[in-house]
């Protein structure tokens, strides 16, 4: 299991990168980021709706409201161009360090 | 069925924002609780274990009443526009016209370059500031440096270099073809040649000293950012 730190670290990249396929409303984007991460992250609506303002006032993400085929309104959000500009520099961050964490632990293993 | 809206509207009493914004977030927030609710009953749970399960995203309303707020206002103070690209936009365009300005009231006198005609020199066609546009590097970092610290994207951050000229080059933009149309009905001084050097000489050149300033900084801004990834890795 994935410990807090790390999860509030990966969350922006998480949701950046889930928006990436398209315009999802907060329930099912917490719901695809635990499917595609296979439960290891999870968000509950306390941590994600803050987020998701914060990215919202950053530009990166823009919520709208949608009405679904069975007459629910809901906000969905979709990545803007500088949400796009954030994501691949941040991926690339992230896979650096994931990298240098894996030859770290051969290292030590060797 | 639970009345999800209203249960979230009484939780986030407090909270400081705009009637709209509220009755936005409470609209959001009750969706989400309804959504996770109806699938943890399609999964079999009981009304009541269902609820129980929902309630228990929110431990703590204040704290989360708190944390929404400050999303939604505390970067609300100035826009990220206004910080990735007019702040530094406007200050790059100021700057380089004081300057532009100080140099000719105080500096040497400029460099001109006039037509030349077989028995004269006919009017001038370009006039540079050469103090000012050695200058130019400074600003255009200075205007690269505040939009990437403001965390513009790289659009941003290129219009806050050539900010500065940007009016003369909306100027040329409509002398030139203007000129092209009546060159023949135009004085000699204001001919298509000579407002072509003027763009090169008001536009192409100061833009490349903003610019040489403002890749330098960008240049030293992502190797400070890859040194940081290997001292954090």
């Amino acid at each position: 299991m994935i410990g807090p730190g790390i999860k509030r670290g990966t969350a922006e990249l998480a949701v950046l990168s889930v928006l990436e396929d398209g315009p999802l409303h907060g329930y099912e984007l917490s719901r695809r980021i635990e499917q595609q991460t296979k439960g290891a992250l999870r968000f509950t609506l306390a941590a994600l709706y803050p987020m998701l303002y914060r990215m919202e006032q950053r530009g990166w993400i823009r919520g709208s409201w949608e009405t679904s085929q069975q007459g629910r309104r809901r906000r969905c959000y979709r990545l803007t161009q500088a949400g796009k500009t954030k994501l691949s520099p941040l991926r690339k961050e992230w896979s650096e360090l994931f990298s240098a964490l894996q030859r770290l632990t051969k290292v030590s293993r060797a | 069925m639970r009345d999800w809206e209203a249960l979230v509207e009484r939780q986030l009493r407090g909270l400081a924002l705009e009637p709209a914004e509220i009755a936005e977030v409470v609209a959001e927030l009750s969706a989400h609780l309804d959504e996770t609710c109806e699938e943890l009953r399609r999964r079999g749970m009981t009304e009541e274990q269902a609820v129980q399960r929902t309630l228990s995203q929110v431990e703590d309303w204040q704290k989360l009443s708190r944390l929404i707020e400050r999303a939604r206002t505390k970067e609300n103070v100035m826009t990220n526009r206004v910080k990735q690209f007019w702040l530094p936009s406007l200050l790059t365009l100021f700057l380089s016209m004081g300057l532009l300005m100080l140099v000719q009231f105080f500096g040497p006198n400029p460099w001109v370059i006039a037509r030349k005609s077989a028995w004269s020199l006919i009017a001038p066609v370009a006039v540079i500031y050469l103090p000012w546009l050695f200058s130019l590097p400074l600003i255009g970092a200075m205007g690269a440096y505040l939009s990437n610290r403001a965390g513009g994207s790289r659009r941003a951050m290129l219009t806050s270099i050539v900010f500065p000229v940007l009016p003369y080059f909306a100027f040329f933009l409509v002398a030139l073809p203007v000129t092209a149309i009546f060159n023949d009905r135009l004085g000699h001084n204001i001919m298509f040649l000579a407002l072509f050097v003027g763009l090169l000489a008001w536009v192409v050149a100061p833009a490349g000293a903003l610019l040489a300033g403002g890749a330098l900084v960008q240049f030293f801004l992502s190797r400070r950012l890859d040194s940081r990834r290997i001292v954090g890795s």
